[in-house]
């Protein structure tokens, strides 16, 4: 698998139909993200596999928009997952990146990590190289759902009370562009207080994730208290997904129910 | 969402109300504090507490 | 176009996560925690997500500073470094090495911090030792 997209991607930086390629490399005996500029440079690429399958993936997008925020004018090429695709059409769709200006490489998911992600589509539209898999969906959501309210109040309350307001979830999620941000506005997230307001700190951000989170996951394996962040989003965008028929990033082009005005379809 | 981190979902109401509709918006709120009367206090104060001294005594 | 990662360990305390910090053409931009280090596995505490900003920060101390008539005044090492010594000097030899105290810092390296605390024990007589970093 990676040697075709090692030879795609050679082929996309000799032919020049990309200033660089936004991918994984292997070095110093750790993953890394790295910029690849030549064809003959993509020694020590790697897809973010170590142990186990998908677990030392990184917020590529997120440099992508740091890259062309400073080079507009140029192309690039990006690695991408199913999630990290999502992501893409999501950052499209709320204009942090231009679509002519970005060339994603996609590869798909093997069943083991679609199936430990309940990944809605672990493959991208890009598939340059692997097997499309299916997974079960939201078993987890439906397992928290079948608990009484009671139950559920004393696991996220417990829960909740662990953060230590990191804002590590923020911080490495590819979504989240924002230069002002809701939980840092004083108004609604009190400064220096310990634990955070339950729930609303987490509610919060799970609201501003409604028409954005891509299921990427990477933000529960950021949080140093190990909440499950990413069973809280989602629940919101199967919300989304029963009330609207909207998934974030599931189809291109596709704009947010959030953002229009009107009845729901 | 509240539903799902186990909070009763009837704690929040959000009704459109017109500034001309002053009757309605005295029904709204006066029915909304029975709601919250007969559903009591929230445990979640209460709970959070608890759940910081369970910490304190138990360091992860 | 010049963007790369650098593998390094957080300044902040002891625990010594490590991150990578994302450089763009000599800028730096993020930091993102480091997924196969054994230390932290991919995640960091607040201090640590913000590390790149104080680095290029127009607010940055460059200078030592020194207090003159009630205000901090940024003057030169030379003259930092002398009034520093002649203030210890003056200090010890009237009330004894245990009236001052020591503060060492994460942000230096472990042999400048070894020579801080000889300074202190050896030269002046304290054990008056302390570390930004003493978690």
């Amino acid at each position: 698998m990676i040697e075709t997209i090692k030879q795609h991607v050679a082929g996309l930086l000799t032919e020049k139909k990309i200033a660089g390629f936004l991918g994984l490399i292997e070095k110093n005996g750790h993953v890394a993200p790295h910029l690849f500029k030549d064809g003959e440079s993509l020694a020590g690429f790697t897809l973010g596999d170590r142990k186990t399958a998908g677990d030392a993936r990184y917020p590529l997008n997120k440099t992508l928009v740091t890259l062309s925020r400073a080079y507009p004018e140029e192309t690039f090429g990006v690695l991408v997952r199913g999630c990290d695709e999502r992501g893409l059409y999501g950052l499209f769709r709320l204009n942090q990146l231009t679509e002519d200006r970005v060339i994603p490489v996609g590869f798909s998911c093997p069943a083991e990590l679609s199936e430990a992600c309940e990944c809605r589509k672990p493959y991208p539209d890009s598939l340059v190289a692997g097997e499309k898999t299916e997974s079960s969906q939201l078993k987890k959501v439906a397992e928290m759902d079948g608990k009484d309210l009671a139950r559920r109040f004393d696991f996220w309350t417990a829960q909740f009370v662990k953060c230590v307001k990191c804002y590590g979830c923020r911080d490495v999620c590819p979504m989240c562009f924002c230069k002002e941000c809701s939980l840092e506005c004083e108004d609604l997230v009190a400064k220096g207080d310990l634990p955070v307001e339950v729930p609303v700190f987490h509610l919060t951000r799970a609201m501003h994730m409604a028409d954005r989170c891509v299921d990427c996951g990477l933000c529960d394996e950021a949080c140093p208290s190990d909440i499950p962040l990413r069973l809280l989003y989602k629940k919101t965008a199967q919300i989304m997904d029963t009330d609207y028929g909207f998934t974030s990033g599931l189809n291109k082009n596709e704009r947010s129910p959030l953002s229009q005005m009107g009845p729901a379809k | 969402m509240l539903d799902f981190t186990g909070i009763e979902k009837e704690r929040l109401r959000a009704r459109w109300v017109s500034s001309a509709e002053a009757p309605e918006f005295v029904e709204e709120v006066n029915a909304f504090i029975d709601t919250l009367k007969e559903l009591g206090p929230s445990p979640l104060k209460a709970a959070v507490e608890a759940k910081k001294e369970e910490q304190k005594e138990a360091p992860a | 176009m010049e963007y790369k990662t650098t593998l390094t360990t957080c300044t902040y305390c002891g625990c010594g996560c490590n991150f990578y910090l994302e450089t763009l053409d000599g800028k730096l931009t993020n930091t993102i925690p480091c997924k196969t280090s054994p230390v932290n596995e991919g995640k960091l505490c607040i201090k640590g997500w913000n590390v790149h900003q104080f680095v290029q920060n127009d607010r940055r101390l460059k200078k030592p500073l020194l207090r003159k008539g009630g205000e901090l005044v940024e003057v030169e090492w030379e003259e930092a470094l002398a009034y520093t010594a002649d203030r210890l000097k003056a200090v010890t030899a009237e009330k004894g090495g245990d009236a001052v105290g020591f503060l060492a810092s994460a942000k230096v390296t472990n042999e400048e911090n070894y020579l801080l605390q000889k300074f202190a024990r050896a030269a002046i007589g304290t054990n008056n030792v302390d570390h930004c970093a003493r978690l």
